[in-house]
């Protein structure tokens, strides 16, 4: 599934805004199809770290690139080759979805047929809905379609889940691994660890605005174990999380909004 | 309808033309030839405009503002222009009893030129009256008016009228002395040697509700053109909508293109219903050639919608934009001839309203539709707009944000 091919190349990168530094000369890189974690607390640098990679914001020192492609240089072709899916999706209202998706490949320069992506998403027969008339599940699903109309090579989520309910959220996750499958690198940010240790292939922490660490979910675990630590808790064989699906049943709520 | 047709026929060329972007990128699945990176711009061009143009159509409160709303103005200011004939408003105290004095009186009131109140029957009535301004001025005749003298009928009306209506007084008199001297002679045979006949000259000149309608199609045109975007765009903004697209290859000059064509249409249907109902219900006079008057009523439309996506474009909320918007959209309806003729300001005035940006869109149109002139006529208007349009735009996309 990961291929050891880069495609995400981020070299120094710094910016701030005032005199106040948010992000300080951080550099990672991500695999073609591999899903990469940013995490950190509010503040940290998250959010304008992903904004310079996707040509919202200027870049103040250093570079990023997607397959070769340098962002500063070449904004309009890098936004062809990315797609984003923005911390709350709106969209206009009194608008079919079938349309909105229409409108969304032709921003990329591409013709569709809505209704095959919609499928995918089991949003088919939604087609000729209004999106003020999607759950916020179904928002998210759809969003996520318009993102990918254009077979991006790079897929930015920022905070993807934040509320969302379980069922939701598992959804997104199997959506988010189907992607990756279509060979397309994914970059999120989240605040729910158990999010980004099942989820993630690797995660970067930041904090201050530079990463302090970067490894697989599992690698980091190990090496705090390493040492020494100790939780102060014996962990249950099951969390409430368990017991709310094992009761509301693992499935989408679908019925909740029609 | 002519105007009807001239849509149309406008836009069934759009609408092929848009056809065409969208077969010729439909070949490229079928055949080897790519499309131009132009006709892949246009296409989505022209996708952003179906849209959002069958949003227009699903939503009424926009429907409301961009159809009706402009119509109540029409029948406001229509029902107030249409009685645009000078007429006295006079009391009439009739206390004679004379064969003459009646058919005088039924005279007067069926002259056009006279309004009698019929409330007013006594003098002091007449004071009261004339002291609120609700009549002019009083016509009395006496008991002895009428009384047949040898036959002929004599006597001596009197006008009661206020200080401050002397005017009113004069006016009445000497359209009095006139009726009696056409009696007079017909009772008194004497020689006229100076004579007035009147002749009607086939020029047909402006009425004032001409003017009117020009005004409120450019009072429309504001509120498609500025309004509309100023209103929508912070609403995207707020929603992330722009800010969603900023992540997507579309560039500013295809968001704004959209735009101009929506509001194009819109703007052009909204219009083309005013002049049918004006037709219609004021019975205006359509002088000119319709099709070029929409294709300059277009032009009007994209220039004063620069306005509007500069505000829109630039505010980051509505807050912010609101203000600024009334302090360009209110001295511009006050100016420029929207709610009472320019000929009406001073010298100085008009020639400084001369170059707000409205003035030539009214005033052109006014030209094309009541004056019969051609869209080439009109080169002074035409190059006020098009410097107006060449700044409003540079400065549209210089202020535009995504969020």
């Amino acid at each position: 599934m990961v291929s050891n091919e880069v495609v995400v190349k981020v070299k120094s990168l710094s910016k701030s805004y005032d005199g106040t530094i948010a992000v300080d000369g951080i550099s990672f890189e991500v695999y073609r199809g591999e899903i990469f974690g940013i995490l950190g607390p509010n503040g940290a640098g998250k959010t304008t770290t992903l904004e310079m990679i996707e040509t919202l914001r200027s870049i103040d020192s250093g570079s990023a690139s997607i397959d070769g492609v340098d962002v500063a240089s070449k904004p309009y072709q890098i936004r062809g080759m990315i797609g984003v899916q923005p911390q709350s999706p709106g969209f206009q209202d009194k608008t079919k979805l079938t349309e909105l998706i229409q409108m969304f490949a032709s921003a990329y320069g591409e013709k569709v047929d809505p209704l095959s992506f919609l499928e995918e998403v089991e949003l088919g027969d939604k087609a000729d809905s209004y999106v003020e008339q999607l759950s916020g599940g179904q928002k998210q699903r759809f969003s996520i379609v318009t993102a990918l109309v254009h077979n991006p090579k790079v897929f930015f989520l920022d905070e993807p889940t934040t509320g969302l309910d379980p069922q939701a959220r598992r959804n997104l996750w199997d959506l988010v691994e189907e992607t990756r499958k279509r060979g397309i690198s994914i970059i999120l940010t989240t605040h729910y660890m158990e999010e980004a240790e099942t989820l993630c292939d690797r995660v970067a922490i930041m904090d201050n605005g530079k990463i302090i660490a970067l490894d697989t979910p599992k690698n980091l675990i190990k090496a705090l174990l390493k040492r020494g630590f100790e939780k102060t808790q014996q962990v249950e064989r099951a969390n409430l999380e368990d017991v709310f699906l094992d009761l509301t049943g693992k499935h989408l709520a679908e019925g909740a909004v029609k | 309808m002519n105007f009807a047709l001239a849509i149309l026929v406008l836009v069934l060329i759009v609408f092929r033309i848009g056809r065409r972007l969208y077969k010729a990128k439909y070949t490229v699945v079928k055949k080897v030839s790519q499309p131009t990176p132009w006709q892949t711009k246009l296409y989505t061009v022209w996708v952003f405009f179906v849209v959002n143009l069958k949003r227009v159509f699903r939503d009424r409160l926009a429907l409301f503002f961009t159809f009706l709303f402009p119509l109540i103005f029409l029948f406001v200011f229509g029902s107030l222009s249409s009685n645009n004939q000078i007429s006295l408003r006079i009391g009439l105290i009739n206390n004679s009893s004379t064969a003459f004095a009646k058919s005088y009186v039924a005279n007067l009131e069926h002259n056009r030129l006279f309004k009698i109140n019929k409330g007013v029957a006594t003098l002091a009535q007449a004071n009261q009256s004339m002291s609120r301004g609700e009549i002019d001025a009083t016509v009395e005749l006496p008991t002895s008016f009428g009384t047949l003298v040898n036959g002929v009928p004599t006597g001596q009306a009197i006008i009661h009228y206020t200080h401050n209506n002397d005017q009113a007084e004069q006016t009445l008199a000497s359209l009095m002395q006139t009726q009696f001297n056409v009696i007079n002679a017909h009772y008194v045979k004497t020689s006229q040697p100076l004579k007035i006949t009147s002749q009607v000259s086939n020029q047909h000149s402006l009425t004032a509700f001409d003017y009117t309608f020009t005004g409120l199609l450019g009072f429309s045109i504001l509120g498609v053109g500025i309004f509309g975007p100023m209103n929508v765009f912070p609403e995207l903004k707020k929603m992330g909508i722009l800010r969603r697209l900023h992540t997507t290859p579309l560039r500013v000059w295809q968001f704004f293109l959209s735009n101009m064509l929506g509001q194009a249409v819109t703007g052009l249907l909204s219009l083309g219903v005013m002049l049918l109902i004006a037709v219609l219900v004021y019975h205006i006079k359509i002088v000119g050639n319709l099709a070029e008057l929409s294709l300059f009523l277009i032009l009007g439309i994209i220039l004063i919608l620069g306005i509007g996506l500069a505000l829109g474009g630039w505010a980051k909320n509505e807050r912010q934009v609101a203000p600024l918007g009334n302090i360009i959209v209110f001295p511009m309806m006050f100016l420029t001839g929207v709610f009472f003729p320019r000929f009406l300001m001073p010298q100085w005035l008009q020639t400084i309203t001369n170059y707000v940006p409205l003035t030539p869109v009214i005033d052109g149109s006014r030209l094309i539709l009541t004056e019969g002139k051609s869209i080439l006529d009109l080169g002074p208007q035409l190059a006020v707009m098009g410097i107006w349009m060449v700044i409003i735009y540079a400065i549209a996309f210089r202020v535009f944000r995504w969020e």
